[in-house]
């Protein structure tokens, strides 16, 4: 018994040793390596480096020759009304950009989860603007905004109206890139959507019937909180991607007129490649970090505050 | 308390018919079981009665008024799934109340912010409060009210289902293998408790089921189905006593009714491998096959009885014992005969071991025949005053 126990005693610390550095132990790590490279290089060093930057006076013809100047940048951001410009329509165009992409592309799910003739054809064709490629979009949004020869003033002179400046007006120019956007975003939501409405068990759905609950009251009672936490994420990416969305913006209006779409990814490039200034053009990048990271909070502590509920 | 009459239903869906022409009537307080194999059209069925589908054909009537087209709601019924379906965002108390919210729901309750205002204070309404603490307390549901879904049990979930279900006090029920996803000892309960329910309301319960326990135990009348025709209506005794055909006499019953296609030379039965034995009664006029439940098979020490048997397979159950047995021929002691094995119950546990072997007897009375053709049931008759033809 006893030269069992301490021959035991004796192999542990040995298998312990050898099982630290065995096969089993170390694949996971092996698995993990590309991505974590992968995001290390593209993602967390360059991220590094901007926070960095943005403490720094840096231009862009010497980038290597920067100059730590500690809150500078963020003290000339917040005297600057070009900045708070730039925070207010990046807002206006994200919160519109969920608001109104995540209701019709929603609206447009529920429509399509019901069945009727040709919905496989409505539903290619309602994916079309997802499926083209950001830049070949714009440009063809750029042919129909024109002001002469676009399709949509020939609509509008047809129906005996003035003709619009669609990109080239202040108060036109938002409106027309949200336009572009939500043409692009909703048939993602509604692709997604789909999928979640079409997981809703369709006993309590039946049981609701039983009920006497009607349509409304059976699309609050059961459709509605089986697919909000897929409602909640969509918007979440959603949100993301409208804070931090340059192509569509850039190529319609590049920003303009007199800055009336120029959100925070749009100045930041003006920053940087026009008026040569990395340092300021990193703070800019940095306060769009923190207004999505802000987004994802929200969603995370929704989702926390949901897993609370259903564990009671 | 409406009385249901199902005249001549037919379902298809496109162009294969599930069920091709039903008719049967469903009495007031009736417990009706309709019990089949699975994919018999038994739910198809029930969910045709409860309006979640459309009725092919034929016509469905409670009270004489054609209901074909009338809403779930409209029909008045309780129907309880086999998946529960509760509202898994809801509480229990919300899931119970819910029936009763939607009943009091006017249609400007739907504006936004009113809506959830009113369902808050409907919640909240003393006579709404009140029904659903009383089936809470009911149903032991008391402690739990506050609770989801999620964290309940398959019991719980079960019982708030039937609670759902009763606070509307609706008078029928539909109840969809409600408890085919309880454990066995679970079942044996629910059971009871279903049964006890159906005693206290007093109103129509229609449950459908594969489980042919459950339809023994609970039902006043059932109705065999298979492939979505009826094989058989009648009590659990008569449907257990006098199968009407060899489907039916096969589905109910554990072991199943033992099926013998003997044949007749006078008042000798004989089968395949030489097995001969004189009948102790009166014989059909044609030719039939021999149906008797394993309970009235008496086992005879060996050379006594009619038929001579070697046990093959024993299944020691405490209270009783299954008997699975092959016939022995009389010509040659060697030769076992035939595939099936014939089941014979016997009380307790009489220590039998397989290989040994016995005689077997049965009294005429207990002996259904069917058919050969046909399947179906066929009457002996005698002059005697006894006789089933009389």
């Amino acid at each position: 018994m006893t030269d069992i126990s301490t021959g035991a005693a004796r192999s542990l610390p040995q298998r312990a040793r050898k099982s630290r550095f065995s096969a089993k132990a170390v694949l996971p790590y092996i698995f993990i390596l590309p991505p974590v490279m992968y995001l290390a290089v593209f993602m967390f060093w360059p991220l590094a480096r901007q926070i960095y930057l943005s403490f720094t006076k840096t231009r862009l013809i010497n980038p290597s020759r920067s100059q730590f100047i500690g809150l500078d940048n963020y003290d000339r951001l917040l005297a600057s009304p070009d900045f708070y410009s730039a925070l207010h329509i990046t807002v206006v165009y994200s919160v519109m950009a969920v608001v109104l992409g995540v209701a019709l592309g929603t609206i447009a799910a529920l429509a399509l989860n019901r069945p009727f003739p040709g919905r496989t054809i409505v539903r290619a064709v309602l994916l079309f603007g997802w499926a083209v490629p950001n830049v070949a979009a714009s440009l063809v949004w750029l042919w129909i905004f024109n002001e002469r020869s676009g399709v949509l003033n020939r609509i509008v002179t047809g129906l005996g109206l003035d003709s619009v400046p669609w990109l080239t007006t202040t108060h036109m120019a938002l409106p027309s890139v949200l336009l572009v956007t939500v043409w692009q975003v909703a048939p993602f939501v509604m692709l997604v959507m789909l999928a979640a409405l079409q997981s809703v068990p369709e006993e309590v759905r039946e049981a609701a019937r039983i009920d006497n609950a009607d349509k409304l009251n059976i699309f609050r009672a059961v459709t509605l909180p089986h697919v909000m936490p897929t409602l909640q994420l969509v918007s979440l990416l959603v949100a993301v991607w409208s804070i931090r969305r340059f192509d569509i913006i850039y190529l319609l209006t590049g920003g303009g007129p007199i800055g009336s779409t120029s959100t925070l990814i749009v100045k930041l490039r003006q920053t940087a490649f026009e008026n040569h200034d990395l340092g300021l053009a990193s703070a800019y990048g940095v306060i769009g970090l923190i207004l999505a990271l802000s987004v994802a909070t929200i969603h995370a502590l929704f989702n926390r505050h949901r897993a609370k509920r259903s564990m009671q | 308390m409406p009385q249901i009459t199902l005249g001549n239903i037919r379902k298809s869906f496109g162009s294969s018919t599930v069920i091709p022409d039903f008719s049967a009537q469903i009495e007031d307080g009736e417990f009706l079981v309709l019990l089949g194999p699975s994919g018999c059209g038994k739910s198809t069925l029930l969910r045709m009665i409860a309006g979640l589908s459309d009725i092919s054909g034929g016509d469905l009537r409670f009270d004489g008024t054609a209901v074909n087209e009338w809403t779930p709601s409209q029909r008045g019924v309780a129907f309880v799934f086999q998946s529960y379906a509760l509202y898994p965002h809801m509480t229990v108390r919300e899931n119970i109340a819910f029936p009763l919210i939607m009943d009091a729901f006017q249609k400007w309750y739907h504006i936004p912010v009113v809506n959830s205002v009113m369902r808050w204070k409907l919640m909240r309404r003393p006579d709404i409060a009140e029904r659903t603490d009383h089936i809470a307390r009911q149903l032991e549901l008391t402690p739990m009210m506050d609770r989801r879904p999620a964290n309940l049990s398959g019991g719980q979930r079960q019982r708030v289902a039937l609670a759902r279900s009763l606070v509307r006090d609706p008078s029928l029920y539909l109840l969809d293998e409600p408890l085919s996803n309880l454990d066995a000892k679970l079942r044996t309960q629910m059971r009871s408790e279903i049964s006890a329910l159906h005693k206290r309301v007093k109103k129509t319960f229609i449950y459908v089921t594969h489980d042919q326990v459950e339809a023994m135990t609970m039902a006043t009348k059932i109705i065999v189905m298979n492939k979505g025709e009826i094989q058989q209506i009648g009590t659990p005794d008569e449907i257990y006593a006098n199968p009407a055909n060899t489907f039916v006499a096969r589905f109910v019953g554990a072991p199943p009714m033992n099926l013998l296609n003997v044949r007749q030379h006078g008042t000798v039965l004989s089968l395949d491998g030489g097995a001969e034995w004189t009948h102790p009664g009166i014989l059909p006029t044609k030719q039939a096959s021999l149906g008797i439940r394993p309970e009235n098979l008496n086992l005879r020490p060996e050379g006594e009885g009619l038929i001579p048997i070697e046990v093959s397979l024993v299944e020691r159950l405490g209270a009783e014992t299954l008997l699975g047995c092959r016939m022995v021929s009389k010509a040659a002691s060697e030769t076992l005969l035939g595939e099936d094995l014939i089941f014979v119950r016997v009380q307790g546990n009489p220590q039998i071991e397989a290989s040994a072997r016995f005689g077997l007897s049965y009294a005429a009375d207990d002996v259904r025949w069917y058919d050969q053709t046909s399947g179906q049931a066929v009457t002996v008759c005698d002059n005697s005053p006894l006789s089933r033809c009389a």
